[in-house]
């Protein structure tokens, strides 16, 4: 797959036209020998743009990157929830992934709790891929790629950027080191709660998750975790915020969330958080893509039907 | 308030009393020093202001009938609902802060399900067709307008809507707007799409005018029908999607659906249904009634799925699904009681002189008839599934799968998946069966040979997952074909899988020592493609996990293991990684092949390509630290003590690593304990290294066991372990009870698991009261984790997954603004495993 035809394809899935499935197989194959050099903490550089979840929600994916600027000219961070819940998560993954393959080094994918092979069953990516592929190959080939993706993201040393949150398992960045996370996302453990776990005010210490997977983390986890590994602020996504980005614990921790009109309802902003070179900070809020711009759902069945 | 209702119901009287209580509220504003300052009491309704089109809660005091409080309904989220009986919100006008405190809860969720439906037709922009109408028609318009949220509507909701116009074009807006405006809430829409329905001509007359529009071009008229159909299918009527869904209809209200106001163009969906799709009949059928259902299906899920996606609600969206699924069910039990049906399709597969390209074309329609089953109730699946399997579907997928065509082999093997997934034993006793009789060619030679075969870029891991399924240990309920398959494999294919891996690797010494026959496998290919070399190792992993007998027997035996870390060797670092997994696997076993693992010395390409990475910090790296980690805190002490005295010149100059120190630490810490017997057994053990016979304790270990009694006791040494580590306290931080660090032994496996063993616990509890007890604490985790995961039971289980999880979200997400309305729920063990 030489260069041209990756940025051929780019073209095609910006104009949100899924790949063929061969053309999916061996995108992820790529994909997967740059994932297998990638660290459980990925190490990024500053400049760097820090987006929350997506959710399938392409065309306002587009206004992201209106907002952004391009891959490669804008360093790209994006914090895991690309697929499930809106309608285009197939292509909105598919183009994460080419720009990956194309540019490794100016956008890093890391993973998030809808990365699996369980909750894309229920809410939303399995179908979609049974709908527009007649078959679950294409699910199969991304689902094997999450399996490959970064847990979490560090910035110039001084930002930790993961999709949920903390774990009472990791002290230390350096505990992170040794998960072997070639694996589902596990329904406990260390992996499960950096994927699963949300801040919580009223919470002192750790506390049960109303989700049934992760912790709950007071402010004085976060503090310590800080003081601890030396960083500066926490980023994180995970959680509907209605304004785009929330801080809490006095700035200490920050929820980015990249999916405008949520579920195509919920009728919040969107955020993208900016630091420069020198990690001064500047969010970014956006809204939905207008409706003239989505077209029609390309959910189209396949067009040979037996029964 | 219920009993009460009953009897009265006829009367005046009692009636509007009941409702005056239901409307009565106190109303309550903040004040500047934080308090509710309470403004008084009276009724609450919800209707148009006077002379203009906005709609407005009011408030009118019970004694005066002043008004209290006027307060236009905004699409924005400001509305909070607290408890039963409290409804609050920031009015933006006024700056203030306001609640309605009710008298009863059912006016409240009344209320608060009228503003709500108010603002989601205020988002959807509904209300606003006069744009587009001539005057004229707006004024027949208000004179017919009937007013949704009259007082009187609480009670009697159409005794105004007597009847409906003649539908033609002038009268058309004024209909459109009665519909919309009666949508408003449950109670409107059931009497309005009575009232269509009572009117026999209203579809013709809707057809009709839709044609004449579309003839002459009135884009204005059209773009209304489009309205108004959105509008009559969002009364959700299942009388009335009867009717717009009949053969008689459906094209044109398809055809109204491509006016859509909002979209730049018109749509082509007829066009596109009559000239792009394909109806494909691989087997004539010859009742007419399915073939116009499946056409309907067809026409009805297009709807759904392309034209209508964003605009229906979830109600409306699940009532769809659920007519497409009934119609699936209807259409494959007509086919299947048909005898004939199924004898001709499967007689015209095994026919050889067919052409490959329809050959192809049974396959994918056999495919679609067995997912269509899954419509069917699970007790009619399963029946089918046996039936089709005793008319010999089996037989017919072996000729399948030796098929040149690619697509009919993954046709082929999507249709094996979906045996199993009905049975596995169906499929089980046939291999079963097959292996005896000696018949043909083995079905499980196929698969294995399929999975070691490069089919492009057609086929994936469905091979993989086949075999997967099919030699499932969990599966304890399936005594004799289970052991059939599974002795099967490990006596004829598994050495010919290693084979592959150890003549893809590179030609070096290991290979050439092979003591094991080649067979089969000398035909395959030595530059086997990384996907192929990776599902071979998952599968391997597949069985040390789940028939540790017979894997420790060939590994006891033979030069597997060495075989099979030949994959260090590779230039792909996914294979190179799947290497380490292997190892690890094999050492979370902790049986005889560890000793096995030392007295060969099959740690030694691991370490190295953990050395030759160097201070690289990626998946190789995180997975030989995890194996490290994993033999330090399962205290797998005599691998401890290998490790260190191996291979320390090579480790030490990761010492700064806090993993690497720990296992040092480690060693000397039983070092000074003098847990030092080991060690030298272990060296001396190391300089046999060349000899390949068996020990002595390995051959007794041959002669007695078998998969379950290891099973059996890898448990209770599992929960041993477990139980050491408990009572040390030592890894876990201060946690909730919920988990205890035994968890992580299961986080490698399918979840499905780990329900089963935990039940198993209990079974192995007599041994040891302290056992029993962990035994229980485990089941107490599995129930606890299952009530967490029963906050989503709408989420799972349906046939329609997609559609009840957005219920959930639905559920969720109404009047949502903070982060605790967002969440998702983890659901464990509920989905397949794939």
């Amino acid at each position: 797959m030489g260069t041209s035809d990756l940025d051929r394809q780019i073209e095609q899935l910006k104009r949100c036209e899924p790949l063929t499935e061969a053309e999916v197989k061996a995108l992820c194959l790529k994909a997967m020998e740059i994932l297998v050099e990638e660290s459980n903490v990925q190490r990024v550089d500053a400049p760097v743009t820090i987006c929350g979840d997506i959710h399938g929600q392409f065309y306002d994916m587009k206004e992201l990157f209106k907002v952004g600027g391009d891959c490669p000219k804008t360093n790209y961070l994006f914090l895991g929830d690309f697929v499930d819940r809106g309608f285009y998560s197939v292509e909105t993954f598919l183009l994460l992934l080419a720009l990956k393959v194309r540019y490794p080094d100016r956008i890093t994918l890391i993973r998030g709790n809808h990365e699996s092979r369980q909750i894309t069953q229920v809410y939303g990516f399995y179908d979609e891929c049974l709908r527009k592929y007649g078959s679950v190959n294409v699910w199969r080939y991304c689902t094997d790629i999450f399996d490959y993706l970064s847990l979490s993201a560090l910035i110039e040393n001084k930002i930790f950027s993961v999709h949920g949150g903390l774990s009472p398992n990791i002290t230390t960045l350096d505990q992170i080191r040794v998960i072997d996370r070639k694996q589902e996302v596990p329904h406990d453990g260390a992996m499960c709660d950096l994927l699963w776990s949300d801040p919580e005010d009223a919470v002192d210490g750790w506390g049960l998750s109303p989700r049934g997977a992760g912790f709950l983390f007071g402010g004085n986890v976060v503090s310590s975790f800080n003081h601890t590994n030396n960083i500066d602020y926490i980023c994180r996504a995970h959680q509907l915020v209605m304004e785009g980005f929330k801080w809490m614990f006095n700035n200490k921790i920050v929820t980015v969330w990249s999916a405008p009109n949520y579920c195509y309802r919920c009728g919040n902003v969107a955020a993208i958080l900016e630091l420069d070179e020198n990690l001064n900070k500047q969010f970014r809020v956006f809204e939905a893509a207008p409706h003239e711009s989505r077209g029609v759902p390309s959910k189209r069945p396949a067009p040979d039907y037996f029964l | 308030m219920g009993e009460e209702q009953g009897p009265r119901r006829k009367e005046a009287g009692p009636d509007d009393a009941l409702h005056t209580s239901m409307q009565r509220v106190k109303v309550y504003r903040l004040t500047d020093d934080g308090k509710w300052d309470d403004q008084g009491t009276g009724h609450v309704t919800i209707d148009y202001v006077e002379g203009s089109r906005e709609i407005a809660l009011t408030v009118v005091d019970e004694e005066d009938s002043d008004t209290l409080l006027i307060h236009h309904i905004t699409s924005d989220d400001i509305y909070r609902k607290q408890e039963e009986t409290i409804i609050s919100w920031r009015d933006p006008e006024k700056a203030r802060e306001l609640a309605l405190s009710f008298q009863e809860a059912a006016g409240c969720s009344y209320i608060w399900e009228s503003v709500c439906t108010v603002q989601r037709n205020l988002q959807f922009n509904v209300l606003d067709v006069q744009e587009a109408s001539p005057p004229a028609a707006f004024e027949s318009l208000e004179a017919s307008r009937n007013p949704p949220f009259h007082d009187e509507s609480l009670s009697s909701t159409n005794r105004e809507l007597k009847k409906l116009p003649p539908l033609d074009l002038s009268s058309l807006s004024s209909i459109l707007k009665t519909i919309l405006e009666c949508s408003m809430t449950e109670r409107m829409r059931v009497s309005v799409a009575e009232l269509i329905l009572q009117y026999h001509d209203f579809f013709p007359q809707l057809v009709n005018l839709f044609r004449t529009c579309e003839s002459s071009g009135n884009m204005n008229a059209l773009h209304m029908i489009f309205r108004l159909v959105k509008g009559i299918i969002l009364l959700n009527s299942s009388a009335i999607f009867d009717k717009i869904f009949s053969d008689d209809f459906i094209l044109e209200i398809i055809g109204a659906l491509e006016y859509d106001p909002e979209a730049h163009n018109v749509q082509n969906h007829r066009s596109y249904l009559k000239e792009h799709v394909v109806f494909k009949e691989a087997i004539p059928i010859k009742n007419a009634s399915v073939v116009s259902k499946i056409h309907q299906t067809y026409r009805i899920g297009y709807i759904k799925d392309v034209i209508l996606p964003r605009v229906l609600d979830d109600a409306t969206m699940a009532s769809i699904a659920a007519i497409v699924h009934a119609n699936n069910a209807v259409v494959v039990c007509l086919l299947k009681d048909d005898a004939s049906f199924v004898k001709e399709l499967f007689s015209k597969m095994r026919s050889s002189n067919i052409s490959a390209e329809s050959k192809c074309e049974l396959g994918l329609f056999l495919l679609e008839f067995c997912t269509l089953s899954k419509s069917l109730q699970a007790v009619q699946q399963l029946r089918l599934a046996r039936d089709l399997a005793s008319e010999g579907v089996f037989d017919i997928m072996s000729d399948v799968l030796q098929s040149q065509d690619k697509v009919l082999v993954s046709a082929g093997t999507d249709i094996l998946v979906y045996f199993l997934d009905q049975d596995p034993n169906l499929l089980r006793s046939y291999i079963a069966r097959q292996e005896n009789s000696q018949e043909g060619n083995s079905l499980l030679g196929l698969l294995v040979q399929g999975m070691v075969t490069d089919f492009g870029e057609a086929m994936h891991c469905q091979f993989l997952e086949i075999l997967k399924i099919l030699m499932d240990g969990f599966a304890t309920n399936t005594p004799t074909h289970y052991r059939g398959v599974i002795d099967v494999f490990h006596e004829k294919h598994l050495d010919k899988l290693v084979d592959v891996i150890a003549l893809a690797s590179s030609p070096m010494d290991i290979t050439q020592s092979t003591s094991s026959p080649v067979g089969i496998g000398a035909r395959v290919d030595r530059s086997a493609k990384t996907e192929i070399l990776s599902n071979i190792c998952e599968l391997l992993c597949f069985c040390v996990v789940h028939h540790p007998y017979k894997i420790k027997v060939n590994f006891l035996r033979s030069n597997s293991m060495e075989k099979i870390l030949t994959l260090t060797r590779r230039r792909e670092k996914v294979l190179v990684v799947a290497a380490v997994r292997f190892m690890r696997t094999v050492i979370a076993r902790n049986d005889e092949l560890l000793s096995h693992v030392i007295k060969f010395n099959l740690l030694k390409p691991i370490i190295e390509v953990f050395v030759d990475n160097g201070d690289r910090y990626n998946m190789l790296h995180s997975g030989v630290l995890e194996l490290l980690e994993y033999i330090r805190k399962e205290n797998l002490n005599s691998l401890v003590i290998h490790v260190i005295e191996s291979f320390w010149d090579q480790l030490v100059r990761f010492e700064k690593l806090g993993s690497i120190q720990a296992f040092k630490l480690k060693y000397q810490q039983l070092m000074e304990s003098g847990e030092t017997t080991q060690s030298t057994s272990v060296v001396d053990m190391r300089n046999k290294t060349e000899e390949r016979g068996l020990d002595k304790e390995e051959e007794d270990y041959f002669n007695k066991g078998s998969d379950e009694e290891d099973s059996a006791k890898q448990t209770t040494c599992v929960q041993k372990q477990s139980l050491d580590k408990l009572a040390k306290g030592s890894d876990i931080h201060q946690l909730p009870a919920r988990r205890s660090d035994s968890a992580d032994k299961q986080g490698s496996q399918p979840p499905a698991s780990s329900t089963k063993s935990s039940v198993g616990n209990g079974d192995v509890g007599e041994e040891d009261p302290a056992t029993l007890c962990l035994g229980l604490l485990f089941v107490l985790l599995a129930l606890l984790g299952k009530a967490l995961g029963l906050a989503a039971p709408a989420a799972v289980g349906s046939a329609d997954r997609t559609v009840k999880c957005w219920d959930l979200e639905t559920f969720e997400l109404i009047g949502s603004s903070g982060p605790e309305n967002s969440r998702e729920y983890f659901v464990p063990n509920e989905v397949v495993w794939l």
